[in-house]
């Protein structure tokens, strides 16, 4: 629906210059931003498929599509070919074939057991594990990388679902306020006393949660924090006179809040968006800490968070998590705080 | 314009009323209780007539306003008795989704703050276009947008297409209140009702403002209902004159009659009050003295007894009628009750 994509004024051009000309927040922004982009094409920096195949003077893109049998490439198995090895053999040729491996040649599924060691491996520049291994030997960049995606999609799809039913039952309880208001008021005190981490227990042992299974059950108790903001700036906006003179011109219930105050309360939800995400990330990492979250071998943090903890010898493990969270949190709190300053209406009137 | 509502049925002739209030009760819920803010008021608007309603701050002309476009706050305003009748059809316990059709379309309304009356976020045009797309759903986008074009153009605001791309924040108060006026005339309104609404303009402004509505109401031949404090604007604008206190009609007439005999001490009392070029310089202005009374501890008989130069016993106890004192004359005050008697007698 066009009203509720923030209309682009003069004021909210103005916000986004103040937004710009918030250094740590801008660049917090773009840190973030090329940090999900390049997430969102990790099989292309972090995989154990090549970018690039060059044979007999043909060219393969293995990476989408596809698994190619190592016979494709002249070896002699019918298994996935196993571009590491493929480029050594290439390599030593010097037959004019080559293959362009990823930054790092590893998949956050595949366990790299060389003979005679053990995992956890250090980080190793020669193997390319430039993070080292977990437990099980999966290199621990590649699961950083691909659990990072998964828990800003996580947080993205929660909070998607927690906005849309916290904006439509808060601006409705704002609106209408009354008998209606007082119930749901009553029906979020009860429902944010339920205790979220038993529900998620009981649920766990009942179906194994997968993705949208997680969502559902977060977003189901979620729900209630976006409410009570709607609730409030909506019953600040149906008063204010603009919404009496679209009254006076015969316009719906259903037309004042989505013409009128939904796009006037756009640039307060804004500023909870990024608070949502780093609160989603951090959930998520909770929830698989405790081992309640996705099931493995899904790459997340929390899990790996979780054999760090266990393994504190192997410091590379707890400290790459750490470090990525910090980083992660720090840059999206940043964001954060440099969205509410750009849109703080007090921001624009000085009194000299 | 409007011909296609005058072939309805129910208004008979030329002169039948275009809204009829009878006897109209609004009370509101305070913390102390319920409150009377308008009692008994009652009038008549004919097409193409100019009724101004005057009286000082809180006396209820708003109220009256919002009671007639039904869009007093809920739930604590409601109309408690009497009659709207907007040609013949009694509105005022008609449910929403019926006002819907009404509003905007019969009847339209304009505000006192076009600051705030327009949404900061649309852009004019945009704003302007909804009246269209809530009761013109017939007209494409190409046809709604040269009917803004249009009206803005009316309403006289220069280069009306670039205007319609512009913010309410780019424009001055003058302009907003002239698109105010555009929206409220979008739906070819038989009744305009403006409240106060050069009351936040500036002077030369508000001399434009009120000559644009008088041009566009003998244009397009609308009632308009006309809420004001100022007795000059009344003289300048209106044909006939309901003046309030605290809540009730003490008079009403028509202009002719209300500037040149007076007959509530209200009214004489508030036209003494108006200074004039040729008294001379920095003499005492003659005041009503007193307060308003109260909404909350309204006395017994007249509302205006506690500042009435000629009050009678008989004012403390009993609320006077309104009495007929000529042709469409009537003032609710004691004095005039011997003439009633002699006239009637007589």
């Amino acid at each position: 629906m066009q009203t509720i994509i923030m209309v682009i004024n003069p004021l909210t051009i103005k916000k986004f210059k103040r937004f710009k000309s918030i250094k740590r927040g801008f660049y917090s922004f773009l840190v973030i931003l090329t940090m999900i982009l390049a997430s969102f094409f990790a099989e292309l920096l972090v995989n154990n498929r090549a970018i690039a195949v060059r044979y007999d003077g043909k060219l393969f893109f293995p990476t989408y599509g596809h698994m190619l049998p190592g016979k494709t490439f002249g070896l002699s198995y019918d298994y996935e070919t196993n571009y590491r090895q493929l480029k050594q053999k290439f390599d030593a040729e010097e037959n004019g074939n080559w293959v362009l491996l990823p930054l790092i040649p590893y998949d956050p599924f595949e366990n790299d057991l060389p003979e005679d060691l053990y995992p956890p491996h250090p980080p190793s520049l020669e193997r390319q594990h430039y993070l080292g291994t977990d437990t099980s030997g999966r290199d621990i960049a590649a699961r950083l990388i691909y659990g990072f995606r998964i828990a800003i999609l996580f947080s993205l799809g929660l909070l998607g679902v927690t906005y849309v039913v916290g904006v439509s039952i808060g601006s409705a309880m704002g609106y209408w306020g009354g008998k209606f208001d007082l119930f749901f008021q009553r029906i979020i005190e009860i429902w944010s006393n339920v205790p979220l981490i038993y529900i998620i227990i009981i649920i766990s042992s009942i179906v194994v949660p997968s993705f949208w299974w997680l969502i559902a059950i977060m977003a189901l108790f979620g729900w209630m924090g976006m409410t009570w903001t709607m609730r409030t700036i909506t019953y600040k906006e149906k008063t204010r006179d603009y919404v009496l003179s679209a009254r006076a011109l015969g316009a719906s219930n259903f037309r004042i809040i989505f013409r009128h105050i939904l796009p006037n309360t756009v640039s307060i939800i804004v500023t909870f968006i990024p608070f949502s995400v780093s609160g989603g990330i951090t959930a998520l990492t909770a929830l698989d800490y405790l081992g309640f979250g996705l099931p493995p071998p899904t790459p997340s943090w929390g899990e790996l968070l979780q054999q760090g903890w266990a393994n504190l010898d192997a410091y590379w493990i707890v400290g790459a998590v750490i470090l990525a969270m910090t980083i992660t949190l720090i840059t999206v709190t940043f964001v954060g705080e440099a969205v509410r300053e750009a849109f703080d209406p007090k921001m624009h009137t000085i009194y000299e | 314009m409007t011909t296609d509502i005058h072939t309805g049925p129910g208004s008979s002739g030329r002169n039948a009323p275009l809204i009829e209030v009878r006897d109209l009760v609004t009370s509101f819920s305070t913390e102390a209780g319920r409150i009377k803010a308008i009692e008994g008021v009652g009038f008549i608007v004919r097409k193409g007539r100019i009724l101004g309603i005057v009286g000082e701050s809180g006396c209820g002309k708003s109220v009256t306003a919002l009671s007639i476009m039904r869009l007093l706050p809920k739930p604590s305003g409601v109309i408690e008795r009497g009659e709207i009748r907007l040609r013949g059809q009694d509105i005022a316990q008609l449910p929403v989704e019926g006002m819907n059709h009404i509003r905007g379309r019969q009847i339209s309304m304009i505000f006192q703050e076009p600051m705030t009356a327009l949404n900061p976020v649309h852009k004019i045009g945009r704003q302007l276009r909804e009246v269209f797309d809530i009761h013109r759903s017939d007209l494409s986008k190409a046809q709604a947008r040269t009917a803004c074009i249009e009206l803005l153009q009316k309403v006289g605001i220069p280069d009306p297409e670039s205007r319609m791309d512009e913010y309410v924040h780019q424009i001055s108060g003058g302009m907003r209140q002239r698109v105010m006026i555009a929206m409220a005339l979008a739906g070819k309104p038989d009744i305009l009702i403006a409240d106060e609404p050069t009351t936040a303009l500036d002077v030369t402004i508000q001399a434009q403002i009120l000559q644009l509505i008088l041009d566009l109401q003998a244009e397009t031949g609308m009632a308009v209902i006309f809420i004001t404090h100022d007795l000059g604007v009344i003289a300048e604008m209106c044909d006939d004159v309901l003046v309030m206190y605290a809540g009730k009609v003490a008079e009403s007439a028509s202009v002719k009659d209300l500037f040149s005999t007076p007959k509530h001490p209200y009214t004489q009392g508030l036209l003494r009050s108006i200074p004039t070029l040729d008294s001379r310089r920095k003499t005492i202005l003659p005041v009503i003295d007193g307060m308003v009374p109260s909404l909350f501890d309204l006395p017994a008989g007249c509302r205006f007894q506690n500042r009435c130069p000629r009050a009678m016993p008989i004012c403390e106890t009993e609320p006077p009628p309104l009495y007929r004192v000529g042709s469409g004359h009537a003032v609710s005050c004691y004095l005039y009750d011997n003439i009633k008697d002699e006239s009637a007698g007589g």
